[in-house]
């Protein structure tokens, strides 16, 4: 009956794996949402190496170890199996390397099966523990790093790479085992625990001091405590380690950097997301990528997290698979965990009983304290997950300890030895088991419960490489010309700016510099994520784990008179806004210097610390000084200069941010600053109550999205009109300073502070103009009231002959 | 048409995930389910206790339960009244398919023949042991129905 359990779990796991290799064969087409591509093939190497062993293992304990537990064997299979893939899918040329290990190691573990009893462990327990021990030391002075840099940890020769502290725990497992088996039955003093505790303090300290593996050292005193609390069933025990553990975390905080990094990375990560933080953040953020269902193996993108195949690799799980994955795998962990505690119950001696007891506390312990590292439920360790990660002494010691529980398991025969004390097996048990629960609980936290809100972060790169798969909406002017646009195939898609002067308004997306602009702020509709039917999001989250196609947005600009408008403000460093000054709608919006962002990767750096700040937009972001440009409306007010400014000030609304799409200059909260600041575009919004019959229109640009449903859908303004001043004190006003030829009404300005220099040119349409009125306002960071009157005359007249 | 394809496979990859552990689970209920009938299959295992006081007085109780206990107090499944019988004398129960009598650490001791019950020894039928003045013989019906369980 158990073998054909054990046949069958093992059909099952090969039907999940199977599953699993040809997801990731159909990945690539999923992603270019094409059949025409190159699938991904070498995934079935690392199946056919896993077919092959196991049912060989399979076959070997049915022969050999016919009454062996038939679950342990077909679960540690499924997520060796599972690891192995994953490795593969993040990077083939470690995922061979793995093939190879898994090979090994199930073969081994087949060969160990002939094994007749397992006396010679506890015959030499003493040369054992010896070999590992020279081994580790043999590593503080030769050890190496397979990557070159990092903690020494390796032995190597030539491509081959041994990390002596994995069998050095079974090898610990083993020896305490043996030698509290031979102490117990006479009375056990606690001077008989002194001695291994040295040989344990000696290995911990080594590894702390000169290998600086915080991870290793953790293990080593827990896999101490747990086998001495079990074999003595004594409480103290618990306390001192408790002690021990707390001291080494403490020394290792003050005088190990890379320990005190890890410790400040998990206590505060949201301190430093891009330095110290960076792998943990990055972890949860993949686990939060995934949610319940999981993006499917080979769609997500869990390469972004540093040292995805080892240490990370439950976090790489967590993105492809899902919460229900991560869940199912802590599950069949849990199985190994249970079993292998009822294999040390049934135990038929001691010695057997604390072995299998030991080694089913080294899987707990390790993939407790990697997996809650992971997800920040303990500081991150550079530890091993059992039979998943990749690391070829981890998988070899996994599986020879897996074989010691199957060995230990075969005795249904004989009675179990007499326990005098069950509590400190359910004791263990629970721990153990309630500590893969928290994991399970804190998966879930991340993945749904503060999931959306990560992914938001704007170092989530995966927004980046989604934008290079699904095409973003276009940008385009008033008459449907594009601005910015979406081109190349899928999985190149580039964003390419058209009409570059308009680039310190409209902005950027980049995968260095991020976004800014109206890129930044009609961001959701760029992605699909507004202005789609909900339904159509999800299913393209679900289907490719990425956003709806974008949708165009409508702007207010005309290019024609924005070229026109750049034309003339070349080599000038100011800012120019022409506005409808009924609706609000920006016909122009000119900042220069300007920069071209189909050059960013090249002159990013630069631009950022450029002098004359081209990356900002001075039409919103700008603020100067006012000076006399007040004149007309101080006249329209009916007060002088000598009157209080802040009331003048309030009624054309200097004091409120105008409400649009950009971002806008905040307003100085001063009590009563003696320079008044505005941006040009608030100086344009003014002007336009003179066009306007005194009423203050709210800015306008982003005009309408193009929805796939409904067609152009128009977007309101964001704010609404206000009434500045009396519509016959405003008409006056304009009046007033009409032109000669009556064609439109202007002023022209200065202001000083300091050594700057300021030109303003405020102007419009007279009031009694038929089609709608325009406003328009100049800057000019010099004193060149010349120019501006010239820009200013040629803008309005053109504006006003459409 | 490959996401949806792709997406089939994503669940059936679940399934067969959440197959292996319900498998897992739902054998090991059913080898929960089987201990329970097992035992509840076996026959109930029955023991009758003579006991011949030093008066010659004799008292025969049977008992179907597993576990007898023989005192002075009345409390005691076997209540005797004799004098050199502590208040919770001996044990005699079931485990491990057999009957073992036990010493309760009483003052005088319990004996087979000759030799003092020390540790828990099998007690076969028609066995007689000694607490005190009064002489216990016991007698059980044969068990062989369930050992071919």
């Amino acid at each position: 009956m158990n073998r054909i359990i054990q046949s069958r779990l093992l059909l099952i796991s090969g039907v999940f794996l199977l599953l699993q290799t040809i997801i990731l064969t159909l990945s690539p087409a999923v992603h270019a949402r094409s059949w025409v591509v190159d699938f991904r093939f070498s995934p079935w190497i690392a199946m056919g190496v896993w077919a092959l062993v196991v049912a060989r293992a399979d076959y070997d304990i049915s022969r050999k170890l016919p009454d062996a537990d038939p679950y342990l064997f077909p679960a540690a299979a499924l997520i060796s199996g599972w690891g192995i893939l994953t490795i593969w899918r993040l990077d083939p040329i470690f995922g061979a390397r793995q093939a190879v290990w898994l090979g090994v190691s199930v073969g081994l573990l087949a060969l160990g099966t002939r094994l007749r009893s397992l006396d010679f462990l506890r015959r030499y327990k003493y040369s054992l523990l010896l070999c590992g021990l020279l081994l580790l030391a043999i590593t503080l002075v030769f050890g190496t790093n397979p990557s070159g840099s990092g903690p020494r940890l390796w032995l190597g020769y030539d491509e081959l790479y041994l990390q002596p502290s994995e069998p050095l725990k079974l090898l610990l497992a083993v020896f305490l085992a043996a030698y509290l088996a031979d102490k117990l039955p006479a009375r056990l003093r606690t001077i008989h625990l002194l001695y291994p505790t040295i040989i344990l303090s000696g290995i911990v300290i080594l590894l702390l001091v000169v290998q600086r593996d915080l991870g290793t050292a953790a293990i080593f005193t827990a896999l101490f405590t747990f086998i001495t609390y079990l074999a003595t069933g004594r409480k103290r025990v618990l306390l001192i380690a408790l002690i021990l553990l707390s001291l080494v975390g403490v020394a290792g905080y003050y005088f190990v950097d890379i320990v005190h990094a890890r410790m400040n990375a998990w206590l505060n990560p949201w301190d430093d997301p891009s330095g110290r933080s960076y792998q943990i953040i990055q972890a949860v953020m993949a686990i939060a990528n995934g949610g319940i269902l999981g993006t499917g193996p080979g769609l997500g993108s869990p390469g972004l997290i540093p040292v995805a195949i080892s240490d990370m690799i439950y976090a790489a799980i967590a993105e492809e698979s899902g919460l229900l994955g991560t869940l199912g795998l802590l599950a069949i962990i849990s199985l190994i965990l249970s079993r292998g505690l009822r294999a040390a119950l049934r135990a038929p001696d001691l010695y057997r009983r604390i072995l299998a007891a030991g080694i089913t506390a080294y899987f707990g312990i390790q993939t407790i304290l990697i997996v809650g590292g992971n997800i920040r439920l303990l500081p991150l360790t550079g530890v091993t997950l059992p039979f998943v990660s990749y690391g070829g002494s981890s998988l070899l010691t996994s599986f020879i300890a897996l074989l010691v529980l199957i060995h230990i398991s075969n005795h249904l025969d004989i009675d179990p030895a007499p326990l005098l004390k069950p509590q400190p097996y359910l004791a263990s048990g629970s721990f153990l088991l309630l500590g893969l629960l928290a994991c399970a609980l804190a998966t879930g936290w991340w993945s749904v419960v503060r999931g959306p809100d990560l992914l938001t972060r704007p170092d989530n790169r995966r927004r980046l490489i989604e934008e290079s798969y699904v095409p973003r909406g276009s940008l385009l002017d008033t008459s449907s010309t594009a601005i910015n646009v979406t081109s190349g195939a899928i999985g190149t898609y580039s964003r390419e700016y058209k009409y570059v002067d308009l680039a310190p308004i409209t902005g950027y997306t980049d995968s260095t510099y991020g976004q800014a602009g109206l890129e930044a702020s009609l961001d959701e509709y760029l992605r699909g994520l507004k202005g789609n039917p909900t339904s159509m999001i999800f299913w393209h989250h679900l289907l490719y784990g990425m956003d709806p196609t974008g949708l165009d947005v409508r702007l207010s600009i005309d290019l024609y008179l924005q070229s026109r408008a750049d034309e003339m403000m070349i080599s000038q460093r100011g800012a120019v806004v022409l506005l409808n000054a009924r609706s609000g709608e920006i016909l122009v919006m000119a900042s220069h210097p300007t920069f071209n962002p189909n050059h960013l990767t090249e002159s990013g750096a630069r631009l950022l610390t450029d002098p004359d700040k081209p990356l900002i937009n001075r039409a919103t972001l700008g603020q100067y000084p006012t000076g006399t440009v007040m004149e007309p409306f101080l006249d329209a007010l009916a007060v002088d200069a000598s009157a209080n400014l802040n009331e003048v000030y309030e009624s054309f609304g200097f004091n409120t941010p105008p409400q649009i799409q950009l971002p806008v200059a905040p307003i100085p909260t001063e009590a009563n600053p003696t320079i008044q600041r505005v941006s040009p575009l608030q100086m344009a919004l003014a002007a336009a109550t003179l066009s306007n019959h005194g009423i203050l229109p709210p800015p306008r640009i982003a005009m309408a999205v193009r929805t796939p449903v409904e067609g152009w859908v128009p977007l309101s303004a964001l704010g609404s009109p206000m009434e500045a001043i009396q519509a016959t004190a405003a008409d006056e006003t304009a009046l007033a300073y009409l032109t000669n030829d009556q064609s439109y009404w202007k002023h022209i300005g200065q202001a000083q502070e300091n050594e700057s220099l300021v030109t303003w040119f405020i102007g419009g349409t007279p009031p009694n103009r038929q089609a709608a009125p325009l406003a328009l306002v100049i800057v000019l960071e010099a004193t060149n009231p010349a120019l501006a009157d010239r820009i200013g005359r040629e803008l309005l007249i053109d504006a006003m002959n459409p | 048409m490959t996401a949806i394809l792709v997406l089939i496979l994503r669940f059936a990859l679940a399934i067969a995930l959440y197959t292996f552990l319900g498998w897992v689970l739902s054998i090991l209920w059913q080898e929960v389910k089987q201990q329970g009938e097992l035992l509840a299959s076996q026959k109930k295992p029955v023991i009758k206790v003579l006991a011949k006081l030093e008066s010659g007085k004799e008292v025969q109780q049977r008992y179907s339960q597993t576990e007898v206990t023989i005192g002075r107090d009345p409390n005691c499944d076997f209540p005797i009244l004799d004098e050199a019988i502590s208040a919770h004398h001996a044990r005699v129960s079931f485990h491990h398919s057999q009957w073992w009598l036990e010493d309760l650490n009483s003052t005088n001791g319990t004996f087979i023949g000759k030799s003092k019950v020390s540790v828990p020894v099998v007690l076969i039928a028609s066995d007689e042991f000694k607490c005190g003045n009064t002489l216990f013989t016991v007698d059980m019906d044969a068990l062989s129905e369930k050992l071919d369980l």
